[in-house]
This record gives C-alpha cells, sequence and structure tokens, in this order.
C-alpha cells in the first residue's frame, strides 16, 4: 500500500470504522452474555424456581 | 432441526463451536487483511481507495444474508412455531443493522473521492437505507411490545413483508439507470473482476461469513440467557 497516496485518509477511516463497529459489537454481545449468565447464577443460588406454576383451572 | 428445539441442548452445541468459530474467523480475518491492505495491487483508475471495496462489499453481502436468515427464522417460527426460530431472528437483527450501517458508511467513504459526493438518492443506496430501516424498525418491535409471544409474530411479519426489499437491492442496478456500478462478483457469466481484486475480495467475505456466524451464535445464546432470567424473575415474582 502506497502511503503517500491520495484519499488514504477514506481507506483508513473505512477501516477504522469498520473495526469500531465490528469491534464495539462483538464488545456489547460478550458483555451481555457476561452480565445475563451472572445474573441467572445469582437468582439460581438465591433458589429461584426456573418456571412459573402453572395456574390451577377454575 | 427438532432435536435443537431443546434450548438446553443448543447452549451445549454453541459451547462446543463458538471457540472454533472465533478461530476461524481470526484466522480468516488476518488473511484477509493482509490480502487487501498488502497483497493487493491499487486499482489503475481507483487507486489506494479500491481497497475500500474489501470491507465495504462483504459488509453489503452479510447485511442481506443477515436478513435473509432472519427471514427465513421468522417464517420457521410462524409455520413451524419451533421455539428456537423467533429467537434466531431477534438475534440477528442488531449484527445485521450493523453490517448494513457499515455497507452504507464505507460506501459513502469510498463515493466521495471516487464520485465526488458523500451520497446520492440511487436506487441501490436507497434501498440499503431502506434496509437499514427495516432492520431498525423490527429491532424497536422487540423493545415496544412486552409480550415476547406477540412481539415475536409482529416482528415476524414485518420481517417477512421486509423480505421484498432483498431483490430490489439485487437488481437495482439492473432495473434502474444508478451511480452504484452493476454486479461485478456473482452475476450470469461469473465474476468480472481480475483474481488479484477478487481473491482477497472472497477471503474477506468468507472472514465476514465466519464472523456472523460466530456472532449470531452469540447473541442466540444471550437471548436464550435472558429469556431464561425473565421466566425466573416471573416465577420469583409469583412467589412473592
Amino acid at each position: 500500500m502506497d502511503l503517500a497516496a491520495p484519499h488514504l485518509g477514506f481507506v483508513l477511516a473505512a477501516y477504522g470504522l469498520t473495526l469500531l463497529v465490528l469491534g464495539g459489537l462483538v464488545l456489547w454481545l460478550r458483555h451481555r452474555s457476561r452480565t445475563l449468565a451472572a445474573a441467572l447464577q445469582q437468582l439460581e443460588a438465591a433458589g429461584a424456581p426456573r418456571r412459573r406454576p402453572i395456574a390451577e383451572a377454575p | 432441526m427438532q432435536q435443537f428445539a431443546n434450548p438446553r441442548r443448543f447452549l451445549k452445541l454453541i459451547d462446543a463451536v463458538e471457540p472454533w468459530a472465533w478461530a476461524l474467523t481470526l484466522i480468516l480475518l488476518a488473511i484477509g487483511l493482509y490480502l487487501s491492505l498488502v497483497v493487493a495491487p491499487e486499482d489503475y483508475q481507483q487507486g489506494e481507495t479500491v481497497r475500500i471495496m474489501f470491507v465495504h462489499v462483504p459488509a453489503a453481502w452479510m447485511a442481506l444474508l443477515a436478513y435473509l436468515d432472519m427471514a427465513v427464522a421468522s417464517a420457521v417460527a410462524i409455520i413451524f412455531r419451533h421455539p428456537l426460530a423467533d429467537i434466531a431472528a431477534k438475534a440477528a437483527a442488531p449484527i445485521g443493522a450493523c453490517f448494513t450501517f457499515l455497507a452504507l458508511a464505507t460506501g459513502s467513504l469510498w463515493g466521495k473521492p471516487m464520485w465526488g459526493t458523500w451520497w446520492v438518492w440511487d436506487a441501490r443506496l436507497t434501498s440499503m437505507f431502506v434496509l437499514l430501516l427495516l432492520y431498525l424498525g423490527y429491532i424497536a418491535i422487540w423493545h415496544a411490545i412486552d409480550d415476547p409471544g406477540r412481539a415475536a409474530r409482529i416482528a415476524a411479519i414485518v420481517a417477512l413483508v421486509g423480505c421484498i426489499n432483498l431483490p430490489i437491492i439485487k437488481f437495482s442496478v439492473d432495473w434502474w439507470n444508478t451511480l452504484h456500478q452493476p454486479a461485478s462478483v456473482f452475476r450470469i457469466g461469473g465474476p468480472t473482476l481480475h483474481p488479484a481484486i477478487l481473491t482477497p475480495l472472497l477471503v474477506m467475505g468468507a472472514a465476514y461469513l465466519a464472523l456472523f456466524v460466530t456472532l449470531h451464535l452469540t447473541a442466540i445464546r444471550a437471548e436464550i440467557m435472558a429469556r431464561r432470567l425473565r421466566q425466573m424473575e416471573l416465577a420469583r415474582a409469583d412467589e412473592v
């Protein structure tokens, strides 16, 4: 790649933006997974039931 | 397919596949970036700007693929009531929206030096913008409706109706006189690109595909956990 080429800023901006958006997406998904797993573990440790009881017929 | 209707079994499958999927994604991305930034020659007309194509075109492919995935999963949810189908559809939406945004933004960064403008309302660009709005609308429906069953039905119908935009995007460059260039890879008669440009493009396409599959699996797992958490919170609230 010619580092003195005209419009190189546009190329770098395109790759930088791609890295930013896809990196952000990866981080967000991993953070969400970890947060949810921790919340689930906390509820299970507290002895919360897994399902709502089925309502009895009147 | 029915054997994976059990979310617990599906989670086990994701746990087993995910590390390999990440490894494959990173290897393909490393090779793809090397070919795109180091090996590929500059274009005789576009110069170095041609390198934007290696991140722009695969993003556009994944934008369409993610929507197709969402629509097929929505159809499966409506027709077969497969318990994981609406989860898969919902999980694909933010990933597809990101790829669509990237296709539009990197296309704009290519358009300014090549066309002399950031944006034109031609058929290809406008239909891609409509695709972004469809993704955002689909995500908004899930956030706006509290009952997941009702949200899933309405979102599935929106996803299926929005499918009409996919052939419009693909054939817009043939049906209308657009500034955007016609298809040069997936076309009858084969690709028109020189192998020196086509090879990095296809490797980056494979890397983006691996990334999409990996992110989709991660998002499906998160969505399964979110639903389990909601069920447990409701069950605990019933007890109190």
